[in-house]
């Protein structure tokens, strides 16, 4: 079997549009996101999330109400995973988890309640988490910019870097919309930035491949214009780069449908996290390289100069 | 033939490694079966000795193979099998507010110490360091030193020096930290916890994973009681009450100065006339008393011809009480006197002269706050007979005010600073039931040091009183009646027999010297955990499924292959986890999960490149050697990558991340030896029988 036969693809040549695509969406993500707002989860802001599962099945609205009836005021109510679990939070901390399930038992008296979960953060863990969060991601592309500017050049580390921020922000607005449009529950969780986390490593791995056989070719054809080479290199790829995402994917998208309420989101960010890493592969990342070869360091890549080996002795 | 022997062995040889780690995961789960059917039956016949026998027998046969099965097996993170996660952070703050001289606390020192709170919030820096900056420079340009708040004197009359008391200082948080640890060590094991996880995290937190505990608030209580226990004279005597007036009178003068009205005494004009006015109906007071006390006074005082509000009116009375007794209209002052059956008199502060003797306390809760307010002034502490201390007892009396509503009221004491005799001299305690009453109660024995200290202590102070102290509350406050030889002693007032256990526990675990606050707190009941077992496997099998049927349909025989060497990586990660006592958690799982979709990358990668060679014409053995060098680079490196995302999750994540983290990072490990190694000695385990060919799913033209 055999999905690609050879291709000669022009993914370069379509390299602006592409880059507009990109920018443009990006830009409405940001824009959607400084209007809709992360919503942040009890990790990082702090306060106490209760999961109860009811016999049967309750609107929340009644709950919202028994809430409010029992001193709890300013609680949000979701539902969680199957029929009659939801999740009940509330921004104060201390000992409510049992006091919650005792005033919901008290006024849902038919109805057996159990205590599914519970977590209390206190406001401290929760900025500090944030703190440790932000850290995490930016150590995370410190990292693999200076390995791969160790293995390949430091213009393909930018190149890697330009395309995992895009990655990121392109993935946290559909987060956000998705969110906020109820379609999936995606708050910002420390499970939801282990898939943020998970996607800055794995999505490297396309452009990691793209790059290696640049490498590869660049020995192989030498005097091959560079356009031409990485275009080359990209359509040769093709194939391992569309299978080894896929099997991921399949992976992924059973977790999602599957594995439950608690790992949904991050299966899910991390679906559409390696999707928008693959398509960055292609038509971002090496499209970088060439963008910064030719404007900041004035390489031309026309056909006469491509005669000469530029690349190897401007890079 | 021995090539092969070595690629055989190459493959059998990992596999059987991480069945034997798996094994004892295995066998105990078997073993614990075995056991549950055995205690089971002995619970349903619990006549016979024949099933006595048989737990004794299993005991006997399996005792030590299952705990050494339990110790080495793949041990299931909390959130699969339910239980608690504590966070509990050591209060450095309390200590140093404790560990300095209370006469010497003043605005700079609290400064400091807000000061230093603030910043600690953000900081995992030592909390003396940040101290002591703060100090540096907050209160040296005042002219302050350490040695001016802090005293471990003792050696010499001269003060410490500076550096000597900030080690001191240090040592003393190092020990606080060392023994919070060891302490709740203690308590968690004599509760009764299963396999519980206790780490010191960062400077001053300690992280708890509990199993099977569902019970936060016993759990809370038995984490978070100081269970500082200490035996203090009561200071309720004529001293204190004189005190409490001066107390009035330096407030009312206050008040009057700041109106701006001409500072003139009062109660100064009345005379020395004893005042004190026995109440009679002590009992129907309590219930009609509103809060403060000026209703009951103003009855009594009225009648008085003596009284410095003679002729004015009873509302009058009432306002001008109150403005010259802002401290003690707030509670109630009962004398007790000596004879037996003799009532106790509630008191009244129009005139100085207070009678000898004992007295009682009483406050509701309602002006608590305000009562408080007053007596942490340090102007008022001064006031204060030397070297006491006000605490309230620590369970309030429920009382009805004329609606109905419930109202707590408590008593308070002035007590002796200085403990008599602290809880560290208790051998052991008992929860048990006081024979007269039937209230629970805690009693408890000393060693010989302490049993000689409270033989001396009780017979010095017999006919006095003293307070039992838990925590900065006064449990209870009996008469001294007689010389106590022995050292037994016993704590009431506890609410319920849990409550006695509980404190049982903690007196025999020890004090924590500073208090811990819980900062984060996750519990998982075990249905969830079941829930989440469940749909883990069912999405590793559906995912597996997916992973084999594609890789069997585009990649045929190189393809299963592919699938086989994954397999064994899922075995390796898992006994690799079981070898190193890693737990697995449900992002673990995702991690393993995600494992499966990332492995067959690399095969994926090899077998591109072998087909790509073969469409160029070489032989099946040049272009499957040619494959696996090639893609060599491009596999390092994509799996690298994610190797330092994996690293900083699991040095900056937190318990389940650090679980994905871990996952993952074996994961890779795996990945790396199954494709570049293992993939490869099967592949040529075919070859090397001499076939020309291999089905990579390579279009037929190419499988020349």
């Amino acid at each position: 079997m055999q999905f690609f036969k050879k291709t000669n693809i022009n993914f370069i040549g379509l390299r602006f549009q592409f880059f507009i695509f990109s920018l443009v969406f990006i830009i409405g993500g940001l824009i959607a996101t400084s209007i809709l707002g992360i919503e942040y989860g009890i990790d990082f802001v702090g306060g106490t999330e209760v999961g109860v599962k009811f016999e049967k099945e309750v609107n929340t609205d009644l709950i919202r109400d028994a809430m409010t009836k029992a001193g709890f005021t300013g609680s949000e109510i979701k539902s969680f995973g199957e029929e009659g679990q939801h999740l009940i939070r509330l921004k104060q901390t201390g000992k409510i988890a049992e006091q919650i399930v005792d005033a919901l038992q008290k006024a849902f008296p038919d109805n057996k309640i159990t205590l599914l979960k519970s977590d209390t953060i206190g406001p401290k863990i929760g900025s500090e988490l944030r703190t440790q969060a932000i850290l995490a991601i930016l150590l995370a592309i410190i990292g693999i910019l200076i390995y791969i500017a160790f293995r390949f050049e430091f213009v393909f580390g930018l190149g890697a870097i330009v395309a995992l921020v895009h990655d990121v922000l392109f993935t946290l607005g559909i987060v956000v919309v998705f969110h906020h449009l109820g379609i999936i529950d995606l708050e910002m969780n420390l499970s939801l930035l282990a898939a943020f986390l998970t996607v800055i490593g794995y999505s490297v791995n396309d452009t990691v491949i793209i790059f290696d056989r640049i490498r590869e070719n660049r020995e192989k054809h030498k005097g091959m214009n560079f356009i031409k080479m990485v275009n080359l290199s990209i359509n040769e790829t093709l194939s391992r780069t569309v299978n080894t995402v896929l099997t991921v994917v399949l992976v992924l998208v059973t977790l999602v449908l599957v594995a439950g309420p608690v790992l949904q989101g991050f299966a899910f960010t991390m679906l559409i996290g390696i999707l928008v890493g693959t398509y960055s592969s292609i038509y971002i990342a090496s499209s970088f390289v060439i963008w910064f070869l030719e404007k900041v360091r004035k390489v031309k890549f026309d056909e006469e100069t491509s005669k000469k080996p530029a690349v190897s002795t401007v890079i | 033939m021995k090539k092969i022997i070595g690629k055989v062995l190459l493959v059998v040889l990992p596999v059987v490694a991480a069945i034997l780690l798996l094994y004892p995961t295995y066998r105990a789960n078997e073993l614990i079966k075995m056991q549950n059917e055995v205690y089971e039956l002995a619970k349903k016949d619990t006549s016979s000795a024949d099933s006595l026998a048989r737990i004794e027998n299993f005991e006997k046969q399996y005792g030590a193979e299952l705990m050494s099965a339990k110790q080495n097996r793949l041990k299931l993170g909390l959130d699969l099998r339910g239980g608690m996660y504590v966070t509990l952070e050591v209060d450095i703050i309390r200590l140093l507010e404790e560990s300095a001289q209370s006469d010497q606390i003043d605005d700079t020192f609290m400064e400091v110490l807000n000061k230093t709170k603030a910043e600690a919030v953000n900081s995992d820096e030592d909390v003396i360091d940040i101290f002591y900056r703060n100090f540096e420079q907050i209160a040296k340009p005042k002219r302050k030193f350490l040695s001016d708040y802090f005293d471990f004197g003792g050696e010499s009359a001269e003060a410490m020096s500076e550096e000597k008391i900030l080690q001191t200082l240090k040592s003393n948080e190092q020990d606080a930290i060392d023994q919070a640890m060891q302490v709740i060590r203690q308590r968690i094991d004599k509760y009764g916890i299963a396999e519980p996880t206790i780490q010191k995290q960062g400077a001053r937190r300690i992280l708890l994973e509990l199993p099977g505990v569902t019970n936060e608030v016993e759990m809370r209580q038995l984490l978070q009681t100081t269970a500082r226990l200490e035996f203090k004279l009561v200071k309720n005597d004529e001293v204190t009450v004189s005190a409490f007036y001066a107390i009035d009178k330096f407030l009312a003068r206050e008040a009057k100065l700041k109106k701006g009205l001409n500072v003139q005494d009062t109660t100064n004009a009345a005379q020395d006339t004893n005042l004190v006015k026995a109440k009679t109906d002590t009992t129907s007071n309590l219930a009609k008393n509103d809060t403060t006390k000026a209703d009951t006074t103003e009855k009594t005082v009225a009648a008085d011809t003596t009284n410095p509000y003679a002729g004015l009116s009873e509302e009058e009375t009432r306002k001008r009480y109150l403005e010259d007794h802002p401290f003690t209209s707030l509670f109630e002052t009962w004398f007790i006197p000596k004879g037996k059956n003799q009532r106790p008199q509630m008191i009244n502060y129009i005139v100085d002269n207070f009678p000898k003797g004992d007295y009682n306390f009483h406050i509701y809760e309602p002006v608590i706050k305000k009562f408080n307010q007053i007596i942490s002034r340090y102007e008022i502490k001064e006031l204060l007979p030397y070297g006491t201390q006000i605490l309230f007892s620590a369970k309030p009396q429920i009382n009805k005010d004329n609606a109905g509503k419930e109202i707590k009221s408590y008593n308070f004491f002035v007590l002796k600073k200085e403990p008599e005799l602290t809880g560290d001299v208790i051998t052991d305690a008992i929860a048990t039931y006081d024979p007269q009453n039937n209230q629970p109660i805690v009693s408890m024995s000393m060693n010989d040091e302490g049993s000689d200290r409270w033989a001396k202590i009780t017979g010095e102070n017999i006919q006095k009183r003293i307070a039992i102290v838990l925590d900065d509350q006064v449990y209870s406050a009996p008469v001294v009646q007689n010389k106590i030889i022995g050292g037994n002693s016993q704590i009431t007032g506890m609410s319920d027999p849990e409550e006695a256990k509980l404190l049982k526990i903690v007196l025999k675990a020890g004090a924590l010297k500073a208090p811990v606050q819980i900062i984060e707190e996750r519990v998982v009941g075990p249905s969830l955990g079941e829930d989440s077992i469940k749909s883990g496997l069912t999405s590793f099998l559906i995912a597996i499924l997916l992973v084999v049927f594609f890789m069997a349909l585009y990649y045929n025989v190189g393809g299963i292959i592919a699938v086989i060497a994954v397999m064994i990586n899922v075995l390796l990660i898992l006994g690799v986890l079981a070898a190193f006592q890693g737990t697995l958690t449900l992002p673990g799982i995702a991690g393993i999960i995600l494992t499966i979709g990332m492995a067959v990358d690399a095969n994926i990668l090899i077998y591109e490149r072998i087909r790509e060679e073969l469409a160029r014409g070489r032989s099946i053995k040049s272009a499957i050697d040619e494959g696996f060098s090639k893609a060599l680079s491009a596999i390092l490196d994509s799996n690298i990558t994610t190797f330092i995302t994996g690293l900083i999750l699991f040095y900056l994540g937190t318990g389940p991340i650090q679980g994905f983290a871990m996952t993952l990072m074996i994961g890779i490990l795996g990945t790396l030896f199954t494709a570049i190694v293992l993939s490869k000695a099967m592949i040529n385990m075919f070859i090397a029988k001499g076939a020309t060919t291999f089905n990579f799913g390579q279009p037929k033209s190419l499988t020349a």
